[in-house]
């Protein structure tokens, strides 16, 4: 069952300007492999090299950051919403 | 908020702002119509037309003048805190001593180097401080009380490239956007001064295209480098707020 992923504005150039997309997966990892597959770059935004979330980066399930749930292996039922929320800095 | 008992509480307060520009200028325009006894401005811009649709202590005939003077005039006309200005950007070297004058921190910086240094000096003195960034359509906010824990290096744990993340100057910023998240940034450093710290360590994420306020709960991380069980900051030296990763062609 998918789940709804809300894309900030940094990311949207992958999601054809989408603020949000579905996308299936049993846990988070799976997740973001799926979005990588309809959406390529997005991976690369999300997870380092060694496949870890990247630092600046949070994912949230509904309102919890997955670091506090079981990261990557955080399991899906397909009624959450996803949130990815990245540094921003600016203001000035 | 706004009684007379929170007034007479804020009336001995001071806030310390760090830059006076898209989110800084309503942040004080707030804290000062709401009675904070004195505020410090912490800046050394000067006025350009660019900043004038998001800065709106500015005006057109202000280009080219000291945001700090231009600031001060302004917010000593229509309310009746006391304004004392630093003509300085905040630095490793004079980060600690500046936030230790104040009751509550704001900063808005563009740059990810002076927000960190920002919650380093505001932890390592035990002083509270709102966080806060707008780019483009969206904002966040994060206030961090005296406790300092949950703090924004729970949150995003170390100095980014720059290239990494945009900033408004270069990815832009709506006006009203650096209007709602000031306004935001300055209602939660009331709440801190009035020692109600039930909105800290919470991630508001404000969204205009969707109109959407969202606030997550930021868990204090056990090996949090600033406030964890083994942390190793302890001072405000200047090659912690450099990036440490060469530039990357990966933009976020």
């Amino acid at each position: 069952m998918a789940v709804t992923v809300r894309i900030p504005t940094p990311l949207r150039t992958l999601t054809g300007g989408n603020e949000s997309v579905q996308a299936e997966g049993k846990n988070v990892r799976e997740l973001v492999e799926n979005l990588e597959s309809a959406h390529p770059g997005l991976r690369e935004r999300l997870l380092d090299e060694k496949g870890a979330v990247r630092r600046f980066v949070n994912l949230y399930v509904g309102e919890e950051d997955i670091r506090f749930l079981d990261g990557l292996d955080t399991e899906l039922s397909g009624s959450e919403e996803i949130s990815i929320v990245p540094a921003i800095a600016g203001g000035l | 908020m706004g009684t007379a008992h929170h007034r007479a509480i804020w009336a001995n307060k001071t806030a310390l702002i760090v830059g006076i520009g898209g989110l800084g200028s309503p942040a004080a325009l707030a804290l000062a119509e709401a009675g904070v006894g004195t505020l410090i401005l912490v800046d050394d811009d000067v006025v350009e037309l660019s900043n004038l649709h998001r800065q709106i202590l500015y005006a057109e005939a202000d280009v080219g003048r000291h945001k700090l003077d231009v600031a001060r005039e302004r917010l000593l006309a229509r309310a009746g805190s006391d304004v004392l200005t630093v003509r300085s950007r905040l630095l490793p070297d004079n980060a600690r001593e500046l936030v230790r004058r104040a009751d509550v921190v704001l900063e808005g910086a563009d740059n990810f180097a002076t927000k960190f240094l920002a919650a380093d000096a505001c932890a390592l003195e035990g002083v509270p401080i709102v966080h806060g960034a707008a780019v483009r359509l969206v904002g966040t906010v994060l206030s961090v009380g005296a406790h300092g824990r949950a703090c924004y290096r729970c949150l995003f744990e170390d100095v980014l490239p720059p290239e990494r993340a945009p900033n408004c100057a270069e990815a832009g910023v709506l006006g009203p956007v650096v209007g709602i998240v000031g306004a935001l940034m300055a209602d939660l450093a009331l709440d801190v001064l009035s020692g109600d710290c039930s909105r800290t360590s919470v991630l508001h994420s404000y969204d205009a295209k969707t109109d959407r306020l969202r606030a997550a709960a930021v868990h204090a991380r056990a090996d949090c480098a600033l406030c964890g069980s083994a942390k190793s900051i302890s001072d405000t030296l200047e090659a912690r707020y450099l990036a440490p990763s060469p530039p990357s062609s990966i933009t976020f």
